[in-house]
């Protein structure tokens, strides 16, 4: 790298990210966007829906704010922070959304959850007690074939309170 | 993409414009990324990230509201300057685009850099009478926006010269303005039509008036005769027989025409 120019090498752009808190180096194709790069080195709970920026699936927060991981250049991630489903939680220790989503009967074939935690994490962040109307506006790029968009809300209503107790018993 | 061989990202504009320039480079400037990052033309060999350059602040200065190009929908959406504006259809606007996601990520530059039928911010800006500030190879320049994609510019913005702020001026501030996005769901990226009216009354008349189209050509068009009417007083009726008349010889279709001479003569009822 000079002076803020990163060159090509064999094909490959070598980049450093932080994803899920942890420093990397990647190697990320020419062309690649950070959906199927993140996908190529292991991070498969962001998922490959319309690849057009449609549908919301692909959604990871980067550098604070949930942006569609089909739309970003892999080498546009450089010096970023990415957060993906699986920074949240695990099975045995689920974030208070998902959690929440579980318990809402929020999810069915599961394909838009990642993209729809993500997009409700962001808001609960920057606005603890969302409106419904907060919620949906937050929500409006994630897109479910399955469901009728009324358990998701809830599940992020339910874990707003989750997480506000969290916060008055810290 | 694949023709990409440099990834650039300058922090200043001084750096970002003298990389536009070097021809070693080809480069182009991309902010959010969400309308060209797809579709990059194959001569470009640089993608120049203008991420890190200082042009996102939206602020008040010299009593025009002054909106960093690099500024995303989202941050228009939630600025207090922009939703105070014009009774907020700067906002309102920014609010009406595509999704969150998207308004997470697309930048006013970058709507504003390239014609296209379905970029929100172009008729609100032709509305409102805005300027672009370029930087180019000769500086930094002020145009009218309804300059910016005519040929006698002279300049390729994201090729040639970045748009750095987009400019309001304060005689808008106080206009009565709405702005409507006719489409299939609100979410759509495409829509059906959009539409700016903006009015000014003067007494028991009115000192301005603007009718503006968009999303049936690349570039956005006012409708002068329609404004003429209204500012002659004839009414609401007469405006909207007008602005259909206008929006047929437009070839907009029966149904845009008769839904936006509709949304026009509601307007119009309302000053």
């Amino acid at each position: 790298m000079k002076n803020n120019i990163i060159e090509m090498t064999r094909g490959f752009f070598n980049i450093t990210v932080a994803v899920n808190g942890e420093k990397k180096e990647l190697a990320v194709r020419n062309g690649e966007f950070l959906l199927d790069a993140l996908r190529r080195h292991g991070w498969k709970g962001t998922k490959k829906g319309c690849d057009t920026g449609d549908c919301g699936s692909c959604a990871v927060i980067l550098n604070g704010k949930p942006v569609l991981g089909c739309l970003v250049p892999a080498v546009a991630a450089h010096d970023g922070a990415i957060t993906t489903i699986e920074g949240l939680g695990s099975v045995r220790e689920p974030h208070p959304l998902q959690a929440a989503f579980v318990e809402a009967g929020a999810v069915q074939c599961g394909f838009c959850i990642p993209g729809m935690i993500l997009s409700s994490k962001h808001l609960l962040d920057v606005t603890p007690n969302p409106t419904e109307a907060e919620i949906r506006k937050a929500l409006d790029g994630n897109l479910c074939r399955c469901t009728g968009y009324v358990q998701q809300v809830a599940a992020v209503k339910n874990a707003a309170k989750t997480l506000a107790g969290k916060g008055k018993r810290a | 993409m694949k023709n990409i061989k440099y990834y650039a990202f300058p922090s200043t504009t001084k750096e970002a414009v003298a990389l536009l320039l070097n021809k070693r480079y080809k480069a182009m400037a991309l902010a959010g990324g969400t309308l060209v990052a797809k579709t990059l033309p194959e001569t470009v060999e640089t993608y120049l990230d203008i991420k890190n350059v200082p042009i996102k602040n939206i602020k008040l200065q010299g009593g025009n509201l002054v909106i960093g190009a690099g500024a995303t929908f989202n941050d228009i959406d939630l600025s207090k300057l922009c939703r105070g504006w014009a009774g907020g259809v700067i906002s309102a606007a920014a609010a009406k685009c595509s999704s969150q996601l998207i308004r997470n990520m697309a930048t006013i530059g970058g709507n504003v850099a390239r014609p296209h039928s379905f970029n929100i911010f172009p008729v609100v800006l032709l509305g409102l009478d805005a300027k672009v500030r370029l930087s180019s190879r000769s500086g930094a320049r002020l145009v009218d926006f309804q300059d910016l994609y005519s040929s006698g510019l002279g300049l390729r913005p994201g090729l040639d010269s970045l748009i750095t702020e987009i400019v309001i001026p304060g005689k808008t501030r106080k206009w009565k303005c709405e702005f409507v996005k006719l489409a299939k769901t609100e979410s759509s990226w495409e829509s059906y039509i959009t539409l700016f009216f903006s009015a000014e009354k003067k007494g028991k008349g009115l000192a301005q008036v603007r009718v503006a189209v968009g999303a049936l050509s690349p570039k956005p068009f006012r409708a002068p005769e329609t404004e003429k009417v209204l500012l002659s007083g004839a009414g609401p009726v007469a405006a909207a027989t007008a602005f259909a008349a206008e929006l047929d010889a437009a070839r907009a279709g029966e149904y845009r025409a008769s839904a936006a001479a509709s949304l026009l003569k509601r307007f119009a009822g309302s000053i």
